[in-house]
């Protein structure tokens, strides 16, 4: 009987030290999995923050270029009389339908303002629309936007501008090639020699990224936006604004 | 012990939340920018932490993704699911109640929509559901095919005293 006992009493201390082993090991391979799958979320958050464009130094593909467009405003490009008595900042993506359906009406509208001496228009071009497009035509059209007023000024801006509005590629389709951007660039009256390097090397692509950067802190969350005295209007309010404004 | 009926519900719950984790982290990879504007169109974190939530959120996604679809530590992230999905139901409705009219960036994307308003009880509603389906892995973690059944295999000893026979 008392043999019995002991012998029950060895396998019951023999089964708590089995017990205490696998609880150990279970804390031990806790412990490295929860390590493990931290480090890989923070590891990743780093890298996927390193990712980001936003806010890093101008490309160095720019050579000796700046990176920001001679002739812009902060982010903008201002059109019209400075004493104008209506003022209108327009945000746009040339990748953007509904920015081309705004252009197709308030071209004619702008332009007759700017023209009286009543209107003054900043453009904001941004572009957030690459994944819109089979071949990033929104940043590269920015770009060419930027090399544009850079080499040639506002009024070629503006030509080019229109332009590409009036040629918008569908969104997912091949949009015109930096070859096409850089023959409206001309069109426009910016010259070739100056124009396609800054267009081919994507010069103004990290002006462009904050640009639109800037856009999202003055919390404009789509485009078109056209604000007229501090109001953020979308593109039917703002074409409605701006035709009362010439008539 | 439980029915193996209802086991196999949790192993579904797992794959469809993390299913829709990865597929949610996955959409905005390829745009580390517009996933810090679609943070900022919220208009609810200050500025200055803004960036590093947008930069964070895909990543966290598919880490909770994964290690639900493959079943690994799954109360504690179908916990971290359940608080993401609480988080993005309070975003959405304080964005609809301020009449903002922004696209949830659920699924990349952000900003501007112009028929938000008739999105929004859509994405609550899919929140909710998947938020319910978090909820049901936190009580009952135990799933089939999972790394924790592998890893942290339950000590059957010490369950029989707890066992109740169903």
């Amino acid at each position: 009987m008392s043999k019995d006992s002991r012998s029950n009493r060895d396998k019951a201390a023999a089964l708590r030290a089995a017990r205490a082993r696998t609880a150990r090991r279970r804390r031990w391979r806790l412990a490295g999995v929860l390590t493990i799958v931290l480090a890989v979320t923070v590891g990743g958050a780093i890298w996927y923050a390193g990712q980001d464009p936003t806010g890093q130094r101008t490309a160095s593909s720019g050579g000796a270029h700046s990176g920001v467009p001679s002739g812009a405003d902060g982010y903008g490009v201002v059109i019209g009389q400075p004493d104008a008595p209506t003022s209108a900042v327009i945000y746009e993506d040339f990748q953007c339908p509904v920015c081309k359906a705004f252009e197709d009406a308030g071209a004619q509208p702008i332009d007759v303002g700017i023209a009286r001496g009543e209107l003054r228009v900043e453009y904001r071009i941004v572009s957030f629309l690459d994944a819109a497009s089979a071949n990033q035509y929104s940043s590269r059209a920015a770009n060419a936007a930027a090399a544009v007023l850079d080499t040639a000024g506002v009024e070629a801006f503006k030509e080019f501008h229109d332009t590409l509005f009036a040629n918008q590629p569908a969104e997912g389709t091949l949009g015109p090639d930096n070859g096409q951007l850089i023959a409206w660039a001309v069109d426009s009256g910016a010259d070739a020699a100056a124009v396609s390097q800054l267009i081919q090397d994507g010069t103004f692509d990290q002006w462009v990224v904050d640009a639109t950067d800037a856009m999202s802190k003055d919390g404009v969350n789509g485009t078109p936006t056209i604000v007229i005295d501090g109001r953020k209007l979308g593109a039917g309010a703002g074409l409605q604004r701006l035709q009362e404004t010439v008539r | 012990m439980r029915t193996t009926l209802e086991r196999w519900w949790g192993l579904v719950a797992r794959l469809v939340v993390g299913g829709v984790w990865i597929a949610a982290g996955q959409a905005k990879l390829p745009d580390p920018s517009g996933s810090v504007r679609a943070v900022r169109a919220y208009d609810l974190l200050p500025e200055g932490i803004v960036p590093t939530v947008g930069h964070t959120l895909p990543i966290l996604e598919l880490v909770v993704g994964a290690c639900l679809v493959l079943g690994l530590l799954t109360r504690a992230m179908s916990l971290v699911s359940a608080l993401l999905f609480i988080a993005f139901v309070v975003g959405i409705s304080a964005a609809w109640a301020r009449g903002l009219q922004i696209d949830c960036g659920c699924f990349g994307g952000g900003g501007f929509d112009a028929d938000a308003t008739s999105q929004y009880p859509w994405d609550i509603a899919r929140d909710l559901g998947l938020l319910a389906l978090s909820v049901l892995l936190v009580w009952r973690p135990r799933t089939p095919l999972s790394l924790d059944e592998l890893l942290f295999p339950v000590d059957m000893e010490s369950l029989e005293g707890q066992a109740t026979p169903t």
